[in-house]
């Protein structure tokens, strides 16, 4: 760190000639423009190289996988689009500011030309995986869209924060990590999870726990309804309803 | 006795020596020199005892003077040399009105955006000052040599203060003396980092940095502003001042509500912004003139106050008719000229030869004795439907009702009169009529009046309005869906004055209404298939009925 007293002097101008105060712009002579960097410079320029590949790695997704701009959630879908998101990924060193910085850019239709929920999804899962950090969290209770498909795979190890609401499929086939999700989360949520923990905080909505193989969903509101749970356990504010006797899957409450 | 004028005289002194150098360095700011005196401490004054020595309010803003607290460079004497402390404080102050917020559109913007993110009116204010002065201090510091930075490492911190001294270390690349947890132990630096990836000196992307900024420290603010409830509701002040709408003049004031009328288009948004600063603007006696509300304590009216200032954006010229008058007109005083104001009356010897408000005068002429035909711009009524099936002026924006204040404004910059006749179901009391009249807030709020239900006309109540007006102006805003069309029709078969109707999309009525006065020369009909477009092609059609070429008398 530098420090302070740094000077960026305006030389004093000579005695101006008669003929000079002609010029209106003559005080501005003497002026000399220097560009002083700062860090912010810096920070800002590699923030913005990195959005640039994020950018660029969610757009070829798109191609390789929405090439209609119609993409159907399936299972073989959802892999293949992943492996397409992973290789991408894989390639790019950013931070988990930059994806809630891409999450707000896909909103915004001059950066981003194409918001389809849920190639977008499996992509931010697929950077919140590969993330350094072990805890993220993204702030995106701003946000109008409800992204898809957040928290696919998380591992053994990650800690996913979502403050604000999220879609359907939210934390499916959850591999191990944590997902606390502030607000509310739709239908799907845990659907084919393995092991590891969702936390919402507000409701969530039908199916949950579809075929979910182990882990825990708490839910701190209201469940709308239950999936066919084949192993795991789910908690509607810290009452245990699967399993139980009190609920059917996939039946309205 | 004498003992503080000397200091407040020394220090003046100080400043005046040190002003032209910093007007150099900050490239000629328009702005007076800055003042030694008094300034407003709302964090004194509330609790009458004066307990925060180094929070206190240091420079003070209103319109463009600035005055610098004398008691604020006491408290931080032996810490900073008073000549750095003053002119850390004028760079920082300066650059408020040379690089952010600039004027008062973005400071409402800004404010707009945190809102979004904040939901409270306070909470947004803080988070807008707190951004606003980030990037006044940011630019300050690439920019120009000063002495804000040490400014920065000798000010006391509450919690969010320390969290932004730590962002001017990250951002500036200057050590401040800010630890990276603070006193209780609590590390801010996922905080410091979200705010230092921001792009505060590129202007383009404000509002959306601004929405960052303050999701960012939402958690610090909503903390402090617990704190402050707690104190019973005692909050620091800024020592580098309060940023609010003394910063501004009436002018700027008027010009930023017109601009951010025009920039958002959108009524819910700008009579959110109204009312948030409602006070603030029945303080500084709002639309005394001009007629928004009755000078102080007065309700704002946000959305008539919209369209105001949304009709402002648009200027038409009225073609003059030979009017019979008792005198012809003559030049008779000198007045400021205004935009929107006509061009032929300017006196160019007195304006010397500038276009510019401010500057240029314009001719107020006066009716002298005689009789003749001369030139004028005769009254106008405005007929307005208000019927269900048009839109409501108080929820959405409506373009029938902006086409109407349009037309209002070029009628009263001629010096005519604007009647109203605002109706939905007439018959059965749905109207509201509004005799001549030159008062512009009264106009508007009988144009923003909406009943909704069926759509009729009373002619009973137009004919008076009509009656002993030899020279009269008729403008018709409705979708035609007018349960007694015929009777219309009829109506302005018989008259003779100029009548400019506008209806809104292709229905069978507007078809029929077309056909029926389609030889009338001195009925001007126009078509609009989208709601946009309402405003220019009324507009544009008013110029072209006032063509001569297309006059029908």
């Amino acid at each position: 760190m530098k420090n302070t007293g740094l000077k960026k002097e305006i030389s004093t101008s000579p005695p101006q000639k008669p003929s000079d105060a002609l010029n209106p712009f003559e005080e501005f002579r003497s002026f000399r423009f220097r560009k002083e960097e700062i860090p912010l410079d810096r920070i800002v320029q590699s923030a913005e190289l990195v959005m640039d590949q994020i950018r660029l790695g969610y757009e070829r997704l798109l191609e390789e996988e929405a090439k209609e701009l119609v993409w159907m959630v399936q299972y073989n879908t959802i892999i293949k689009a992943y492996e397409v998101a992973e290789k991408y990924i894989k390639e790019i060193d950013y931070s988990a500011e930059d994806i809630e910085d891409f999450c707000f850019a896909l909103e915004n239709t001059q950066k981003i030309p194409y918001l389809i929920p849920g190639p977008a999804g499996i992509y931010i899962s697929a950077l919140c995986n590969y993330a350094k950090e072990e805890e993220i969290v993204l702030k995106l209770s701003e946000l109008k869209t409800e992204i898809n498909l957040v928290g696919f795979r998380l591992p053994k190890g990650k800690r996913l924060m979502v403050e604000g609401d999220t879609g359907d499929f939210t934390g499916i086939g959850l591999e191990g990590g944590e997902m606390v999700i502030e607000g509310n989360a739709k239908n799907w949520t845990g659907a084919g999870m393995r092991s590891g923990k969702i936390l919402v905080k507000k409701n969530i909505g039908l199916h949950t726990g579809e075929w979910m193989m182990g882990g825990e969903i708490y839910v701190g509101g209201r469940v709308r309804g239950l999936g066919n749970i084949v192993e795991g356990k789910v908690y509607e504010r810290e009452k245990l309803v699967y399993p139980g006797k009190a609920r059917n899957p996939n039946i309205y409450y | 006795m004498t003992e503080k004028p000397i200091e407040e005289e020394r220090l003046q002194a100080i400043i005046e020596e040190m002003w032209p150098r910093l007007k150099r360095k900050h490239l000629f700011p328009e702005i007076p020199v800055p003042k030694v005196g008094k300034v407003t401490d709302l964090s004194i004054e509330e609790d009458g005892k004066d307990d925060s020595t180094e929070r206190r309010v240091g420079l003070e803003m209103k319109e463009k003077q600035m005055t610098i607290n004398p008691s604020f460079l006491s408290s931080l004497k032996g810490k900073m040399t008073e000549e750095g402390l003053i002119e850390a404080l004028l760079d920082h102050g300066i650059t408020h009105y040379t690089f952010c917020p600039w004027d008062f559109q973005t400071h409402l913007m800004l404010y707009a955006e945190a809102k979004k993110v904040m939901g409270d009116k306070e909470s947004a204010k803080q988070a807008t000052n707190y951004f606003i002065d980030v990037i006044a201090d940011t630019h300050c510091v690439k920019k120009r040599a000063t002495e804000i930075p040490e400014l920065h490492r000798n000010l006391k911190k509450g919690n969010v203060e320390e969290v932004i001294a730590s962002l001017y270390q990250r951002i500036w690349g200057i050590d401040l003396g800010i630890p990276s947890s603070n006193k209780e132990g609590k590390d801010h630096s996922e905080i410091v980092r979200r705010l230092a990836r921001i792009p505060y000196l590129d202007r383009s992307r404000w509002s959306e940095s601004i929405r960052k900024f303050t999701r960012s420290l939402k958690p610090l603010l909503l903390l402090a502003q617990q704190e402050q409830e707690a104190r019973g509701g005692k909050g620091d002040s800024n020592p580098q001042g309060e940023h609010d709408m003394n910063h501004y003049s009436y002018e700027e004031i008027d010009e930023g509500l017109r601009e951010y009328a025009q920039k958002t288009m959108g009524l819910s948004e700008f009579r959110e912004v109204v009312e948030d600063f409602s006070t603030e603007l029945k303080e500084l006696g709002y639309g005394i003139e001009g007629g928004m509300g009755r000078g102080r304590g007065a309700h704002i009216d946000a959305d008539i106050l919209f369209y105001m200032k949304l009709a402002e954006h648009y200027s038409i010229p009225v073609k003059r008719l030979p009017l019979e008058k008792t005198g012809a007109l003559h030049p008779h005083s000198h007045t400021p000229w205004e935009v929107g104001l006509p061009y032929q009356d300017i006196d160019l010897w007195t304006s010397l030869g500038k276009i510019m408000p401010g500057i240029t005068q314009t001719w107020k002429k006066k009716e002298g004795k005689g009789r003749g035909k001369i030139e004028g711009t005769p009254d106008c009524l405005i007929i307005i439907d208000s019927s269900g099936s048009m839109i409501n002026p108080r929820k959405n924006l409506s373009y029938a009702v902006l086409g109407a204040a349009c037309a209002t404004n070029a009628y009263l910059r001629n010096n005519s009169k604007v009647a109203v006749y605002n109706f939905s179901d007439a018959p059965m009391g749905g109207r509201d009529i509004l005799d001549y009249t030159e008062n512009r807030e009264e106009i508007y709020r009988a144009l923003c009046k909406y009943f909704g239900g069926g759509t009729a006309l009373d002619l009973e109540d137009i004919l008076p309005l009509i009656k002993n007006k030899k020279d009269l102006d008729l403008f018709v805003i409705t979708d035609m869906k007018i349960t007694n069309l015929e009777t219309l029709i009829g109506f302005f078969g018989k008259i003779q004055n100029r009548i400019t109707a506008v209806h809104i999309g292709e229905n069978p009525y507007a078809s029929r209404f077309e056909k029926a006065v389609e030889k009338r020369k001195n009925i001007n009909i126009f078509t609009v298939k989208k709601k946009e477009d309402i405003p220019h092609i009324v507009l544009g059609s008013i110029r072209e009925y006032f063509n001569p070429v297309n006059r029908g008398h």
